[in-house]
């Protein structure tokens, strides 16, 4: 074991290794640097700019798009209509997320069935959702408004997206049914990690059924339920398909998030750098969250 | 008894209750099988009926003779696939390399891929559109491969690296003591043992290119290209008076590979969707 050679030889092996572990990762970086990268730094760079979509040509506006928007109403009202909306899904999605998750932790009937269609909805094209619901929802035909005349709440259909807040609120309730699966999958698996000794002590040192849900089973979530928060808060900031597809941000632009004004501007209003700056400044937003993420995922 | 008995009772209820929410949750997919199955003029009853009064299966025929909803599915296959295999093979070398060799900026590289897996298309899709109009791609299922890349491969990354990170690592030393390159490694003893992983993780990101809505909606725009998701969502906007039942078909339609895709999956479900918040 002694002897330069060998350690030589070693060390050129290692920058070998390097090297191609260096080529098996540039295929990768090719791809990002061309499709993610490059469109995300000519964002930034688009917004400075004066753009009308169909001809693609502009002038150099500098700031005045990000003063335009910054001054204009209707940026503000998407800006808290976006949070309105994260902050309302979100808030459904984590409680009824727990709560399902609890339940299809205990023993139940055709318990992997229940989870199966419980998980679905998640799995499914929002574009199906959106036409599912939007069926329910008919002001004429839909099965909702009859179901609750027949069940003595209202007297008469109701206008589930045509009208506000009805409009917020039926959005709110189907992103809360499409997205807290999410909160099932990982809750359910963090649920089936927790072991069992700790249940057992527990129980042996007298504690009930709530002491060991909240001495153990929750310090436990704990973790899992923030990283989840963090996700679904950056995941629910940027959609766009489910609100385009179910009220496509009306009445007006009474449920017009900020994906919405970046899509209305770039594509209806054929102003290239105004929706630039829109996306700009959701990215930055965006990236609060997605620090405290990425900071939380690494431990 | 008496003891034993209660808790009997205890237990039905709770099985009930469990399970009434479960059909409440999918309820509204339900309604849409059972709506796609009823004559056009069961609809307009009110109050509707349940059950389908006769069940019909006019609205699937109509569909695939009448619409051009053959041509969304060969488009939506073909992105499918087309977007699945361009991805998996960046992704397998990739996630190799991430996993099992070291050199400067990995962990910043994995940690980049995190990032670009949350990144919103809204921002993406402005310069891409410009991208793929200079480059003579727009209008062309190409444009979208490509477009779907953005998050399909982030995706695929992260959760190949999962799986991947899962073998150990004495596989391939012990290949190597056997006289193997570290390319003969990874192809003769790695990859065979990431096959599960691979598959899961292809099923998964076609399931992604499969219902993708926003690139589809922007790049292209006639029936020659569009996929399902905008294609069916054409029917609604550009009908005169709005078939329901036809549009439930479609939506059945639309969800029935998912359907096998799921049942395929079962074992990795938590793990292909929970990814970014569970642990592999």
């Amino acid at each position: 074991m002694t002897g330069k050679p060998i350690s030589k030889k070693r060390l050129s092996l290692d920058a070998r290794y390097s090297i191609l572990g260096a080529m098996l990762i540039a295929p990768t970086i090719i791809v990002f640097s061309a499709v993610i990268v490059y469109p995300l730094v000519s964002a930034i760079y688009l917004s400075v700019f004066s753009i009308y979509t169909p001809t693609m040509e502009g002038e150099w506006a500098g700031l005045d798009n990000y003063s335009r928007l910054l001054a204009s109403g209707e940026f503000w009202r998407s800006l808290l209509n976006n949070i309105v909306w994260t902050a309302g899904t979100l808030t459904l999605q984590m409680v009824f997320g727990v709560l399902v998750a609890l339940m299809l932790h205990q023993n139940v009937v055709f318990r992997s069935l229940a989870r199966s269609l419980v998980l679905f909805p998640y799995f499914l094209s929002a574009v199906v959702a959106v036409l599912v619901w939007r069926w329910l929802f008919n002001d004429l035909y839909g099965v909702l408004s009859h179901m609750l005349m027949w069940a003595g709440l209202i007297d008469m259909p109701v206008d589930w997206l045509g009208s506000m807040p009805n409009a917020m609120i039926s959005l709110i309730f189907v992103g809360a049914w499409k997205y807290f699966p999410f909160v099932v999958i990982a809750v359910l698996a963090r649920l089936q990690s927790i072991p069992d000794e700790l249940y057992e002590a527990a129980t042996i040192d007298g504690a009930g059924r709530l002491a060991r849900f909240t001495d153990i089973t929750l310090p436990q979530l704990k973790d899992v339920l923030i990283v989840i928060v963090l996700l679904r808060t950056i995941w629910d900031f940027k959609e766009f398909d489910l609100i385009y597809l179910l009220t496509g941000g009306g009445p007006i632009i009474s449920t017009q998030t900020l994906p919405l004004m970046v899509y209305k501007e770039a594509f209806a209003l054929n102003q290239m750098g105004g929706a630039s700056a829109v996306a700009v400044i959701m990215m930055l937003i965006m990236l609060i969250f997605m620090t405290f993420y990425l900071r939380k995922a690494r431990d | 008894m008496v003891a034993q008995r209660r808790n009997l009772w205890r237990r039905i209820a709770f099985n009930v209750f469990v399970w009434a929410i479960v059909v409440l949750i999918a309820f509204p997919l339900i309604w849409m099988i059972l709506t796609s199955l009823k004559p056009q003029s069961e609809l307009f009853l009110i109050p509707p009926t349940f059950l389908p009064g006769e069940i019909t299966f006019e609205h699937y025929r109509r569909l695939l003779v009448e619409t051009p909803f053959l041509v969304y599915l060969r488009n939506s296959a073909i992105l499918a696939v087309g977007t699945t295999l361009v991805v998996i093979v960046i992704a397998t070398l990739g996630a190799h390399s991430l996993v099992r060799f070291s050199y400067p900026g990995r962990e910043h590289l994995a940690r980049l891929v995190l990032f670009t897996y949350l990144l919103p298309s809204v921002v993406l899709i402005i310069p891409l559109y410009f991208l793929m109009i200079s480059i003579g791609l727009s209008n062309t299922l190409t444009s979208l491969i490509i477009a779907y890349t953005t998050f399909a491969l982030p995706y695929a990354l992260w959760l190949l690296r999962s799986f991947m990170a899962a073998i150990p690592d004495d596989l391939e030393a012990a290949a190597m003591v056997d006289g193997a390159t570290r390319m003969r490694a990874f192809f003769d003893v790695i990859l065979p043992q990431a096959v599960p992983g691979i598959i899961s993780t292809a099923l998964f990101t076609s399931i992604l290119a499969w219902n993708e809505y926003l690139y589809a909606l922007v790049l292209v725009n006639s029936d020659e290209v569009r996929p399902l998701t905008t294609g069916v969502m054409n029917m609604l906007v550009t009908s005169f008076n709005i078939e329901w039942s036809m549009l439930m078909a479609a939506s059945v339609m639309m969800s029935v590979p998912l359907i096998i895709v799921f049942v395929f999956l079962q074992r990795f479900l938590t793990r292909g969707f929970g990814a970014g918040a569970v642990k592999g």
